[in-house]
């Protein structure tokens, strides 16, 4: 009887610690901080980050390793510090294909420096082109949205047109200003988990992949 | 002489009588949530504020009598054993009646207040509704409400199903809320108007608003929605006047002439349902 006390006590003990250890790796795990670097050109810091398709075979920073080299992802980390009462410009180098918004008014930029964001994107003819932009002109043709939604800030993201070149990433740019330190949500708003129930799982609900931490400090 | 037990109930019911008159100034002195900032919300607050004061006598009564039965009815250095207990009809009958009467009292003005904030009825004749040549005559006004993973956004079909980031309303106005979601389960809660209703897809779930006043309010998700459904609030929902809402949604279907939405529906499907492989 003792011993099957100590039988039960003992694997009670090891369930519990097995689940609170999973709770707090789970509460604890963030991708790794990716910190703004002073700007080259013009005023304030800049961060440059890379969407992909799949994580697993990302042009500038593929994650070979990854759980889940199949995701959709932003490259190289989604936590990123900033400084407070700073302009900051945010460079994408976005790589992924067309998947469409489910709500196309994210198609329209907002929140950002004069209201427009500059892109490097190819025409339906696989041509290279380049402009200044307030919104996206079709919202089917958004890969992605970079969403700070409690800075105001949404930016669509274009997907790379099919006759592109193998290879080809739309490049877009864009700044917003940061106010008083703290942590801010960002996000993807385009429904974009492939193979998950309306595209909202996977890479859309995890750390790492379609969202993360703006640290502003 | 008086018996014991006439003296313990009648010590009890000065203390009872006493106490409950306490609680009760105190407990009207709080202000209830959600506030007055609409007419549901208020009547919300005064519900509560209503039962907090019934419950107070009940409250009082059984926590006094508890401390009371312990202490004076406190067993002594010998160990006897008290009379045989059969039950008393009339007590019996006192607390069911009492306990009846309290709670379809309670029903019966929750229902009524219940009825009332959803009434389509009272929803004439105010000033936006009448004033307004968008809303039409004994209109209220329209607002739809569309969750999505993970930002409410909304929208204005009496004027031209605009959408905006923020919910702005007019004061004085009779509000019909329309509330639904394009992807998942999410749930939209005004906090200081009172209003809380599911946002479900393909689903046009519609709650009433009356303004009464002015000022700022808290819009959160109220159903776990994923990863950043703690992130899903807005602090700058808007109770403006009349004339602030007119300019401000002038300014908006300005500002928003060029952005795409989809046509205006009463709710939307998501789809597909699974994308890509």
């Amino acid at each position: 009887m003792g011993a099957r006390l100590v039988v039960v006590l003992l694997a009670t003990a090891a369930l519990a610690a097995l689940v609170a250890g999973f709770v707090i790796g789970f509460a604890l795990r963030f991708p790794e901080p990716l910190a703004a670097t002073p700007a080259q050109a013009g005023p304030g810091f800049s961060v440059q980050l890379e969407t992909v398709a799949a994580v697993g075979t990302a042009i500038e920073n593929p994650r070979p390793d990854d759980p889940h080299p199949t995701w959709v992802g932003y490259l190289p980390t989604t936590t990123l510090t900033v400084p407070a009462n700073s302009l900051i410009t945010i460079t994408i180098h976005q790589e992924d294909t067309p998947s469409g918004l489910r709500n196309p008014y994210w198609a329209t930029a907002r929140g950002i420096e004069g209201g427009t964001f500059h892109m490097t994107y190819f025409d339906d003819k696989g041509n290279p082109q380049e402009g200044d932009f307030s919104a996206i002109t079709d919202p089917a043709n958004a890969a992605h949205t970079f969403a700070i939604p409690d800075l105001g800030v949404f930016v669509p993201l274009e997907g790379v047109n099919a006759n592109a070149p193998p290879n080809s990433m739309n490049v877009i740019s864009f700044s917003f200003r940061t106010g008083a330190p703290g942590v801010f949500h960002w996000q993807c708003f385009v429904p974009c988990g492939s193979g998950t129930i309306y595209g909202n799982g996977g890479p859309m609900q995890t750390l790492g992949y379609m969202g993360g931490f703006l640290v502003v400090q | 002489m008086r018996s014991p037990n006439r003296t313990h109930a009648l010590r009890l019911l000065v203390a009872w009588a006493v106490l409950s008159v306490i609680g009760i100034v105190a407990v009207m002195q709080i202000q209830f949530p959600p506030g007055d900032q609409s007419r549901q919300a208020a009547d919300q607050s005064s519900l509560l504020s209503l039962m907090a004061v019934l419950s107070t006598p009940v409250f009082v009564g059984v926590v006094l009598f508890l401390i009371y039965a312990a202490l004076a009815f406190r067993r002594g250095k010998v160990l006897e054993d008290g009379p045989p207990s059969y039950g008393n009809i009339r007590v019996q009958v006192a607390w069911i009646a009492i306990t009846a009467v309290v709670v379809f009292f309670l029903a019966g003005i929750g229902i009524t207040q219940l009825a009332s904030a959803s009434s389509s009825t009272d929803f004439s004749g105010t000033q936006l509704g009448t004033s307004s040549p968008v809303g039409g005559a004994g209109q209220a006004l329209q607002v739809q409400v569309i969750g999505q993973q993970w930002y409410f956004t909304y929208r204005y079909p009496d004027f031209g199903g605009v959408e905006s980031l923020h919910l702005v309303l007019p004061v004085d106005a009779n509000v019909e809320i329309h509330v639904t979601s394009t992807d998942i389960l999410h749930s939209f809660w005004a906090y200081q108007l009172g209003v809380k209703a599911d946002a479900n897809p393909g689903v046009d779930n519609i709650a009433y608003v009356t303004t009464t006043h002015t000022g700022s309010f808290t819009v959160r998700c109220a159903e776990l929605c994923g990863i950043w459904h703690g992130n899903m609030s807005d602090t700058s929902g808007k109770v403006v006047s009349q004339s602030d809402f007119a300019t401000w949604v002038a300014q908006l279907q300005k500002d928003e002439k060029d952005t795409p939405v989809p046509p205006y529906a009463p709710a939307y499907f998501p789809s597909p349902r699974v994308k890509g492989s």
